[in-house]
């Protein structure tokens, strides 16, 4: 076999071809696909038009998932700092843990003054093994 | 009990500071005693901590609620097993664990490798500073030793940690994570200590390789239980907390494989500190993700204070690994350079790019929250669609690698050769690909490439095994010769069934949803689904309620399933309890979920079919017994190590 | 919680003693020193390392060769090199090896 004609690190640019490739991939996807959905609480809902995450605390409840009419329920601010409410039509599964006083997250838009959730997005955080001592609700 | 509990602790941090002060100054100064006695203050820790484990262990099984931790985490009726699976169940107590076992690792460590004292000198140091951070921890800001007037019962275990999967799933996690630390901290000693042999790859290759199985199986575990308990129909849903777990995997894997390349060629040692710090880095993260509340995810919660040391740490490390690289680099120039494209050397470097590309976006899509909250004031977030474009961006390749990889050569490949190895593979997966897309597999073409790839990797991996086996007369006979690559072909094979099984219930699966009366049915798939009855039963702590549903596929009944739910009275929550068929016709599940039982009596059923899921499983036990084999001490190569790094060994 | 004081005691003191056993044991050693490998103890261990890895490099090459991975052309191209590399690195560690070395060979 003829020997190969010595190559000057052919690992550099390998590698930084690679790295391009990476990050053509990337870049083409988040530039495609948009970058992320805003996660947003009751407060922040008026400011935007289109799909968001609602972070938010169930403060009532009312209705059937599964009905014609869906679930409505009231979330506000994590934090208690903001008077805001969002009023969510939801259809589909509802996560084991929801109840009132829980933390949520659903996927949706807001239309006319009602936030109108993606079918099952609902979906509620697990009581935390990490919380520091809260007392016992 | 408490209070000897805490002095344990106390007398650990106390021990391992010690280890890490007076182990640099003795490395530095070269004192031999005092090497000694930092290593003896290391061994003494583990002693100190499994004293303090061994308490908080009699204080959950005793239900000792005047124990803080204790009353937080279980309750008077709460069974024994779980009691003491409680141990992991909260903060406190799992950083108790992390330190258990670093602590009994770096034990074993440094006991095995007492020979050599000029490497240990260093390694000592770095672990008695990564146990340190875990110790004061425990110490100063989150002890499981608080104590408070005793409640007449606990909160209770939250239900859906109530399950076999909760005594096993978070150890062997743990084993995993906190086994990357091991060749961390030798990757580290032997750059502080100047070394330029290989002794700290040989030393820690059987910790790297044990620490991913584990890892590795842990992760299998938390999927499977997420699929059985949690019950949303899937396995993996690239929560934060799961990726911190799979980041740390991917860098280790990417390691396993350089390492081999740094052992045959010498080259990419730079390349190998890198990812081995990066690996490590990741598994510290991973619990910062975990318990910080920084990122939001169904496992964690509140912001806990515990968030910013953490990652106070992590910078720590990054800054200590990324300086001590730089400094050392005029030590780590390469031995040869890569002399083709086309040779094993360049298969391994792509899988490591590919690997170390994924890792990255995981990395980038967990961060995005923070970064843009920092960046912008507002919070986004990426799901599911991201994470499964790289998946399949980064992922297919990666297995198409698998099978191309152990074809070619080490050095470079003339093409010749590779058509011959290749036309075989290569004829396998064609046919497949065609026969798939004639019964209907176009539909996904991600998982059609899938299944065409593992194809070609599967023919791939039998081809070696049945040339081997001409070489060397028997299987046995070639497994035993060359434990190490044939291991890793059987744990190559399990990924390739992890990857038809994963294809094959995401890409292929159907979903079907429907409000049933008594005595009502419902199509999926071919599957018929009556629903026939309701009841209650009493159980040890919990009410659970169940729907009676026949399978029967054509006319023939198969399964009789009982989707429902639990209500504990103490915990006052309902879990969702579903039900699953494993068909083994095609290795698949029918799964079933009480979505919600109305008063009159109506069920709203979610049905699932997901073929070949039950691979995924299968896959977990295939990768253990390959990584067995891989890990199994080959007698001739142990004796030749010992001599080689028998210090001034002549002739032998 | 006396109890719990004297274990902890009890502890503390048994984690001194073994901290402090080195010093103990030899009080006044004749050498303290922490020896790290010289110049030439460095020198044979990356002989040795290279020795093995050529070893294992011929082994490897010898096999995949058998199973039809590398051409004859391209196993006749690299067994020279990889050979004489091994024959070297056993030259310079032990110089009665090469004998052993040809024995090796032969008995594939």
């Amino acid at each position: 076999m003829t020997k190969v004609a010595a190559r000057r690190s052919p690992a550099r640019l390998v590698i930084a071809l690679s790295v391009a490739a990476a990050l053509a991939v990337f870049v083409l996807y988040t530039s495609i696909a948009g970058a992320g959905t805003p996660q947003i609480q009751p407060s922040d809902l008026p400011h935007h038009a289109g799909q968001v995450l609602l972070v938010g605390k169930v403060v009532s409840t009312s209705g059937d998932a599964h009905s014609h009419g869906g679930m409505r329920f009231v979330l506000r601010d994590v934090s208690h700092g903001s008077p805001a409410r969002a009023t969510v039509v939801y259809h589909g599964s509802v996560p084991d843990p929801y109840r009132i006083g829980r933390e949520v997250v659903v996927t949706g838009k807001l239309r006319n003054d009602v936030f109108v959730a993606n079918t099952d997005s609902l979906t509620t955080k697990c009581p935390s093994k990490y919380a520091p001592a809260k007392s016992k609700t | 009990m408490p209070a000897l509990g805490r002095a344990a602790l106390l007398l650990s941090f106390g021990l391992v500071l010690y280890a890490l002060v007076a182990g640099s100054y003795a490395a530095w100064r070269r004192r031999r005693r005092l090497a000694l006695s930092a290593q003896n203050a290391l061994l003494a820790s583990f002693l100190t901590t499994a004293i303090a484990a061994g308490i908080l262990w009699a204080a959950l099984a005793r239900r000792d609620f005047s124990f803080v931790y204790v009353s937080q985490h279980i309750s008077h009726s709460l069974p024994l097993g779980y009691a003491l699976s409680a141990f992991w169940g909260g903060q406190e107590g799992s950083l108790l664990l992390w330190l258990l076992i670093l602590s009994g690792y770096a034990a074993l460590a440094v006991w095995l490798n007492r020979g050599t004292r000029e490497l240990m000198a260093w390694v000592v140091p770095v672990l008695a500073g990564v146990a340190g951070f875990f110790a004061f921890m425990l110490c100063f800001v989150s002890s499981p030793f608080d104590t408070a007037p005793a409640p007449a019962d606990g909160a209770g275990m939250v239900p859906s940690l109530q399950n076999p999967y909760m005594l096993a799933h978070p150890p062997l996690l743990y084993l995993g994570y906190v086994g990357l630390t091991i060749p961390f901290a030798f990757a580290m000693g032997a750059l502080l200590s100047r070394r330029t042999d290989e002794r700290w790859i040989v030393a820690t290759r059987r910790w790297t390789l044990t620490a991913w199985t584990f890892l590795g199986v842990g992760q299998l575990l938390g999927a499977h239980w997420a699929y059985v308990e949690i019950g949303w129909g899937g396995y993996y849903a690239w929560d934060p907390v799961e990726n911190a777990a799979l980041m740390p995997w991917l860098a280790a894997t990417a390691f396993l494989h350089s390492v081999m390349i740094q052992e045959k060629r010498g080259m990419l040692k730079v390349w190998n500190m890198v990812l081995v710090a990066l690996a490590f880095c990741l598994s510290i993260f991973g619990t910062f993700l975990t318990r910080s509340g920084v990122v939001s995810s169904i496992h964690s919660f509140s912001q806990s204070p515990i968030g910013g040391w953490f990652l106070g740490f992590i910078v720590v490390c990054v800054v200590f690994s990324v300086a001590l690289i730089y400094l050392r680099l005029p030590i780590l120039r390469a031995r040869t350079k890569l002399e083709s494209l086309v040779s094993r050397e360049a298969t391994f470097l792509y899988n490591n790019l590919l690997l170390v590309a994924f890792c990255l976006t995981i990395l980038w899509g967990v961060t995005y929250p923070l970064l843009t909250q920092a960046l912008r004031g507002e919070t986004r977030s990426v799901s599911k669609p991201y994470y499964d474009f790289f998946l399949h961006s980064f992922g297919l390749p990666l297995l198409l690698l698998m099978g191309i990889g152990p074809l070619v050569a080490w050095r470079r490949a003339s093409i010749r050769a590779l058509s011959r190895m290749f036309l075989i593979p290569f004829g396998v997966a064609a046919a497949t690909g065609v026969a798939l897309v004639a019964a209907g597999f176009g539909s996904s073409p991600p998982g059609l490439l899938a299944y065409t790839f593992s194809a070609f990797v599967l023919a791939s991996i039998v081809l070696e095994f049945v040339r081997g086996r001409r070489a060397t007369g028997s299987v046995v006979r070639l497994i035993g010769r060359n434990r190490r690559r044939y291991g890793g072909y059987l744990v190559h094979a399990a990924i390739v069934l992890l990857a038809i099984g994963i294809a094959g219930s995401s890409s292929y699966q159907t979903v079907r949803e429907h409000a049933l009366r008594q005595g009502q049915s419902m199509e999926i798939a071919g599957y018929t689904l009556t629903y026939n009855g309701l009841g209650s039963k009493q159980e040890a702590n919990a009410l659970a309620t169940r729907a009676t549903v026949d399978v029967s596929r054509g006319h023939s009944h198969v399964a009789t399933l009982h989707p429902g739910k639990n209500t504990y009275p103490v915990e006052k929550t309902t879990s969702n309890e579903v039900s699953i068929y494993h068909d083994p016709r095609n290795l698949g599940d029918v799964f079933l979920i009480a979505d919600q039982i109305d008063p009159n009596g109506t069920l709203y059923l979610k049905a699932l079919v997901k073929p070949l899921v039950n691979l995924i499983w299968a896959a977990g036990f295939l990768f253990v017994f390959g990584a067995l084999v891989a890990l199994w001490p080959d007698a001739v190569e142990q004796r030749r190590l010992a001599e080689r790094y028998a210090s001034g060994a002549v002739a032998a | 919680m006396t109890l719990a004081l004297v274990l902890g005691g009890v502890l503390a003191l048994a984690a001194v003693a073994f901290v402090a056993r080195p010093f103990l044991r030899e009080p006044a050693p004749a050498s303290d020193r922490l020896d790290e490998p010289g110049e030439p103890e460095r020198r044979r261990l990356a002989l040795a390392e290279e020795r093995d890895h050529a070893l294992a490099a011929l082994k490897e090459l010898e096999f995949d060769h058998r199973t039809g991975k590398v051409s004859d052309e391209d196993y006749r191209s690299l067994v020279g090199p990889l050979r004489r590399r091994a024959a070297e690195a056993l030259r310079s560690l032990e110089p009665r090896a090469e004998g052993r070395h040809e024995r090796v060979r032969s008995s594939r």
